[in-house]
C-alpha cells in the first residue's frame, strides 16, 4: 500500500491537472464535517491538491442538473442512486482492477467496487427505543416493534415504504436472505402491509431524518425507525437515554463515484483510492458511526477523538453485533421505487 | 449383471484408502456440480424473468412480463424436447430410477452424453420455470461423477456402486445443507443396504458436500425456520390425520404423473410439441397464479406464514401444481418430482391448518408445523424415503418437536401410500421397466436373472414318430431320463420317459404333457417358486413368442444360481472394507 501511495503522489505531482481544483460533493452537516477531518483534509495535506467541498441532496437528478455547471468531480452517493446514475451515463467508468490490488478488492465487504462506484461506508436503518418508556423488559427484536401489547406506545416511522416493509416480513419470521424475494410478490407485499396494519394507529410519521431521535427525546414516541448515526448523535451529545436494537438493521452502502463530466479524472481517482484505504475509513468511523466497508479497517477503530466513546460498538456493520442484518438491495430498490410508493400510498389511503 | 470376477481384491488397508479417496473426490465434484447447477438455474431464473425478484423489477412494462411468462416456458419446452430428440442417445431425461437400476445391478449408467444432456436440459427446464424439481437432476449429476469410478480397477468390489452412492449423498447433502439426510438418502433409495464398505465412504462424501456448501461457500440453508414447537398434545393426532390426507394427495399426484405421459404421447406424436404444450400450460396458468412457476422457493416460505393464503386460493394452487407438475414431467421436461412434492405437501398442510384452526376453531401452534409435516409426509411418499425426510426436517429446523411431528406425518403417509400405490414413484417407475423392488432387494435381483441363461447343453429331443427304443437309447447315451418331444416346427409337445410304452411303434401316444414349462421371460425368482413340488430332473424352456423349444434347465442348476446370487448379495450387504 505504501508504495502505491507514493506512486500515486508522484503521478499527481507530475501531471499538470494536479493544479486544477478537485470538487468533492457530499451531504453537509455533521457527516461532511467528519469527512473533512478524517478523509479530505489529510488528502489535501498529503498531495498538495486544492479541494473544494459542495453539498447536495443525494439524488441523481441533482447530479444531472448541477454537476456539469458546477464542475463536480467526486460525489458521495447512495449505492442505489449511483446505480441509476451509472446506467444513465452520468458517472465515469472505473476499472476496480486498476485502482486496487486483488487483496484489497477481496477486503471489501459486503459489496465490492463496481464499474462506477467504490463503497466507502455503511449506515443502517435501525430500531431505537426510549429506555425510560420500558422500565422492565426492553425490546430486543424487530418483532417487538410490531408488538404493541408488550411494548405499548407511539412508534416513529418514516413516511415512506423504505425499510419498514423489510421489517414487517422479518417480523413474520422470513429469513433476511429471502426478504427481497418475497417482497417482490404481490402476496409478500400484502403480508407486509397486513403486519403494518397491526401498528397503524400507533405510528407517528416523520420526514426529516433528524426527527425520530428528537421524537424519542421529547417523548413523542417510545420506539423509532431511523438512521443509526442520528440516534448516536442525540444519545451521545444530547445525553438522552436512547438505545439501539441492532436486530433487523437494514444496512445501506454509501459509495464514492466520479462525475462523467469531471475535468480532473486522475486527481479524482487518487482521492477515491485515498478515501477508501482502511486507515481513512477507520478515521471516519471514529468521528461518526458509519462503518467501514473493508474488513481490515475494523481492527483500527478506536475512541471518538472528542467524546472518548469507543466507536466500534456503534457501527452498523460491526462484526460483534448479533441478530439479523439485511443489506439493502440497491438494484431492487432502484427498480421498484414506483411500485413500492404506489402500494404504500394505497395502504395509507385505506386507513383514512 | 454381477461383479466382474476378474478384478483381484486389493489388501484391506489399500481398500480403505481407495474408498476414502474415492469418497473425497466424488463428494467434492458432486458438491461443486450441485452448487453450480443451483447457481445456473438462479441465473436463468433471473435473466428469463421467472424469479419474482426479477419480474417485479420490470413491473412498469406489464406486457413484457406477460409475454415472457408465456413464451419462456413454451420455448424452453420446445428446446428441451428438441435436444432430447436429436442430441441425446437416451432420448429422454434421466433421473433417480436410472441411478437405482445401475447401482442395484452393477450396470453402467446410461451413456455419459445422455447424462450430460439430461443435466443441461434440467437446468433449462428449471431455468425456464417448468413445474419440475431440482433434486432429481442433482442426484443424477452426483451419480455421473460416481459412475466414472467404474473405469477404475482399484481392487474394491462394487466400487462403482459405492461411488455412485457417494455422489448422490454429496449432492443431497449440499442441496439441503443436511449431511445426515444425504447419507440416509443414498442408503434408503439408492444402495438399499447398510454395509460398512458403502456406509463409511458415503458418509465421508456427504460430509464433504456439507463442508463445501456450508463452510467454504457459506450458502444459506434452503429452509430456515424458527418455531416455538408444539403447544398441545392433541396436535400429534392432527398431524397423523394430515399424514393420511397427504398420502391420498401423493397417490393422486403419482398416478396422474404416470398416466399423463403415455396419454399425451398417444395424442401428440412429436415429443418437442409435448414439452412445448406443457410449458404453454405452465405459462398461461402463471399469468393468473405466478406461484406455479419453477421450484417455488417463495411459495414454500409463504406456506410457513399464518394466513398467507386464503382457503380457496390454496386449493386452486394445490390442484394447479399437481396437474402442472404431472404434465411437465409426463411431457418430458427434465427434472424431478421432489421439490414440487415439497411444495404441494406444504400447501396441503396449510389447507389442513386453515380448516382445523379457522373453521373448526381448534387452538394450534401455528401453520408452520402443519406446512412442514404436510411437506415431508407428501415428499416421503413420493421418494419412498421416510428416514431421509425425517432427518431433513431435523437438520433444517434443528427443532426436536417439529421433527417428531413431521415423523408422525411421514409414517402415516407412508403406511397408506406404500399399501395403495407402492414404496415410491421411483420403484413404480422401475417396476414398469420390469424391475420390481416391492418384495425386497434380493427378490428384485433374482427376478433380474433369467432361466434361459442357465440352459443345459445336450437336452435330448425327439419327434413323435420315432420308435421308443431309439429314444431310450439316446437318453441312456446322454444320461437323461426324459426326452422333450417336438413337432415339425420345433414346438414342444410334451415329454417322453421310456418304460411302459416300449412295445409301441412310435412314442407319440406315450407323450405326457410337460408338468412345468418355463419360457424365455421366466426369471429365477418365479422359477424357484414354481419349482416347489416339481419332480423331475429338467424343465423345458420355450420361446414366449413362438413357442419353440429352446432347451432345458436342471433344478440343480437353478438352485445353484439362486445360492450364488444370495451369497453375492450377502457378501455385498455385510462387507467391511
Amino acid at each position: 500500500m505504501r508504495l502505491l501511495e507514493l506512486c500515486l503522489a508522484w503521478a499527481l505531482c507530475a501531471t499538470p491537472v494536479a493544479a486544477e481544483d478537485l470538487t468533492i460533493v457530499s451531504w453537509g452537516g455533521a457527516y461532511e464535517a467528519a469527512q473533512r477531518q478524517a478523509v479530505i483534509d489529510p488528502f489535501a495535506a498529503q498531495t498538495g491538491q486544492k479541494v473544494d467541498v459542495t453539498s447536495y441532496d443525494g439524488s441523481w437528478t441533482a447530479l444531472a442538473e448541477r454537476g456539469p455547471a458546477e464542475g463536480w468531480d467526486v460525489i458521495d452517493m447512495l449505492a442505489d442512486q449511483a446505480r441509476v446514475a451509472c446506467a444513465r451515463g452520468l458517472l465515469l467508468q472505473l476499472d476496480p482492477g486498476a485502482l486496487f490490488s486483488s487483496e484489497a478488492l477481496a477486503d471489501f465487504t459486503p459489496v465490492r467496487p463496481d464499474r462506477c462506484s467504490v463503497p466507502q461506508n455503511a449506515y443502517a436503518r435501525v430500531m431505537a427505543f426510549d429506555d425510560r418508556a420500558f422500565a422492565g423488559v426492553k425490546p430486543t427484536r424487530i418483532e417487538d416493534f410490531f408488538d404493541t401489547a408488550r411494548f405499548p406506545g407511539p412508534r416513529a416511522v418514516q413516511l415512506s415504504p423504505d425499510g419498514i416493509l423489510e421489517w414487517a416480513l422479518l417480523a413474520e419470521g422470513v429469513p433476511p436472505e429471502q426478504v427481497y424475494g418475497l417482497l417482490s410478490t404481490d402476496r409478500g407485499l400484502r403480508l407486509a402491509f397486513r403486519k403494518l396494519d397491526t401498528i397503524r394507529d400507533d405510528i407517528v410519521w416523520w420526514q426529516d431524518p433528524a426527527e425520530p431521535a428528537r421524537m424519542l427525546r421529547d417523548g413523542r414516541a417510545v420506539m423509532a425507525a431511523g438512521f443509526n448515526g442520528r440516534f448516536f448523535d442525540v444519545a451521545q451529545n444530547g445525553r438522552v437515554p436512547i438505545d439501539i436494537v441492532w436486530d433487523g438493521r437494514v444496512i445501506g452502502i454509501e459509495v464514492w463515484a466520479i462525475a462523467a463530466t469531471t475535468d480532473a479524472p486522475d486527481a479524482a481517482r487518487a482521492f477515491i483510492t485515498h478515501a477508501t484505504e482502511a486507515a481513512s475509513m477507520a478515521r471516519l468511523a471514529t468521528r461518526i458511526p458509519y462503518g467501514p466497508t473493508r474488513r481490515s479497517a475494523f481492527d483500527r477503530i478506536g475512541l471518538n477523538p472528542e467524546t472518548g466513546v469507543p466507536m466500534r460498538a456503534y457501527l452498523p456493520n460491526a462484526p460483534q453485533h448479533g441478530g439479523r442484518a439485511l443489506v439493502r438491495d440497491s438494484a431492487w430498490y432502484a427498480n421498484t421505487e414506483d411500485l413500492r410508493q404506489r402500494r404504500f400510498q394505497t395502504w395509507l389511503d385505506a386507513g383514512r | 449383471m454381477t461383479a466382474d470376477p476378474s478384478i483381484s481384491t486389493a489388501p484391506p488397508l489399500l481398500r480403505v484408502l481407495v474408498l476414502t479417496g474415492t469418497a473425497l473426490v466424488v463428494g467434492t465434484a458432486a458438491s461443486l456440480a450441485a452448487i453450480a447447477l443451483v447457481e445456473l438455474v438462479a441465473l436463468l431464473n433471473t435473466s428469463l424473468l421467472v424469479a419474482p425478484k426479477a419480474r417485479v423489477q420490470w413491473e412498469s412494462l406489464p406486457w413484457l412480463v406477460a409475454a415472457t411468462t408465456i413464451l419462456v416456458p413454451t420455448l424452453g419446452g420446445l428446446i428441451v424436447g428438441l435436444v432430447h430428440r436429436h442430441l441425446s442417445p437416451a432420448e429422454r431425461p434421466l433421473g433417480p430410477p436410472d441411478v437405482i437400476e445401475a447401482v442395484q445391478f452393477h450396470k453402467p449408467l446410461p451413456g455419459l452424453r445422455s447424462g450430460l444432456i439430461s443435466t443441461g436440459t434440467a437446468a433449462l427446464s428449471l431455468g425456464a420455470g417448468a413445474s419440475v424439481g431440482q433434486y432429481g437432476p442433482m442426484v443424477y449429476l452426483g451419480a455421473i461423477f460416481g459412475g466414472a469410478a467404474r473405469r477404475l480397477r482399484l481392487g474394491v468390489p462394487h466400487l462403482a456402486s459405492i461411488a455412485i452412492g457417494c455422489g448422490v449423498a454429496a449432492a443431497i447433502s449440499t442441496a439441503f445443507n443436511a449431511p445426515i439426510a444425504g447419507v440416509l438418502f443414498a442408503h434408503e433409495v439408492v444402495l438399499r443396504h447398510y454395509a460398512t464398505r458403502a456406509f463409511a465412504p458415503v458418509t465421508v462424501a456427504s460430509v464433504t458436500g456439507y463442508v463445501f456448501a456450508n463452510v467454504i461457500f457459506e450458502r444459506p440453508a434452503l429452509f430456515r425456520i424458527e418455531t416455538p414447537g408444539i403447544a398441545h398434545g392433541y396436535e400429534f393426532a392432527l398431524v397423523a390425520a394430515l399424514g393420511l390426507i397427504v398420502a391420498a394427495g401423493a397417490i393422486v399426484f403419482m398416478r396422474l404423473l404416470l398416466g399423463l405421459g403415455p396419454a399425451l404421447a398417444r395424442r401428440v406424436k412429436r415429443p418437442e410439441l409435448r414439452t412445448a404444450l406443457a410449458g404453454l400450460a405452465v405459462g398461461l396458468t402463471a399469468l393468473a397464479l405466478p406461484d406455479v412457476l419453477g421450484i417455488g422457493t417463495s411459495t414454500l416460505r409463504f406456506a410457513t406464514i399464518d394466513g398467507a393464503f386464503g382457503p380457496v386460493e390454496v386449493v386452486i394452487l394445490i390442484i394447479a401444481k399437481i396437474v402442472l407438475t404431472a404434465l411437465c414431467i409426463g411431457a418430458g421436461f427434465s427434472g424431478g418430482a421432489f421439490s414440487p412434492a415439497l411444495l404441494i405437501g406444504s400447501l396441503i398442510g396449510v389447507f389442513f391448518w386453515t380448516v382445523a384452526s379457522g373453521f373448526a376453531a381448534v387452538p394450534t401452534s401455528g401453520v408452520a408445523i402443519y406446512a412442514i409435516s404436510g411437506m415431508m409426509g407428501f415428499a416421503s411418499a413420493v421418494i419412498g424415503a421416510p428416514l431421509t425426510c425425517i432427518l431433513i426436517v431435523f437438520e433444517l429446523t434443528r427443532n426436536y418437536d417439529v421433527t417428531i411431528a413431521a415423523m408422525v406425518a411421514v409414517v402415516f403417509s407412508n403406511l397408506v401410500s406404500h399399501r395403495a400405490f407402492g414404496r415410491s414413484l421411483f420403484d413404480v417407475q422401475l417396476a414398469r421397466r420390469g424391475i420390481d423392488f416391492s418384495l425386497g432387494r434380493d427378490r428384485a435381483h433374482l427376478a433380474a436373472l433369467e432361466v434361459v441363461d442357465y440352459l443345459r447343453t445336450g437336452a435330448v429331443t425327439a419327434r413323435p414318430d420315432e420308435p421308443p427304443p431309439d429314444v431310450a437309447a439316446r437318453l441312456q447315451q446322454h444320461g437323461w431320463r426324459e426326452a422333450f418331444v417336438l413337432d415339425g416346427d420345433g414346438r414342444l409337445l410334451g415329454v417322453f420317459a421310456p418304460g411302459a410304452q416300449d412295445a409301441a411303434a412310435r412314442i407319440g401316444p406315450g407323450v405326457d404333457p410337460a408338468r412345468l414349462v418355463f419360457d424365455d421371460t421366466t426369471d429365477l425368482a418365479e422359477a424357484m417358486e414354481r419349482l416347489r413340488g416339481f419332480v423331475g430332473d429338467a424343465v423345458p424352456v420355450v420361446s414366449a413368442t413362438t413357442g419353440k423349444f429352446l432347451g432345458a434347465v436342471s433344478e440343480a442348476d437353478l438352485v445353484a444360481a439362486w445360492l450364488d446370487e444370495a451369497a453375492r448379495l450377502r457378501k455385498e450387504e455385510n462387507a467391511s472394507a
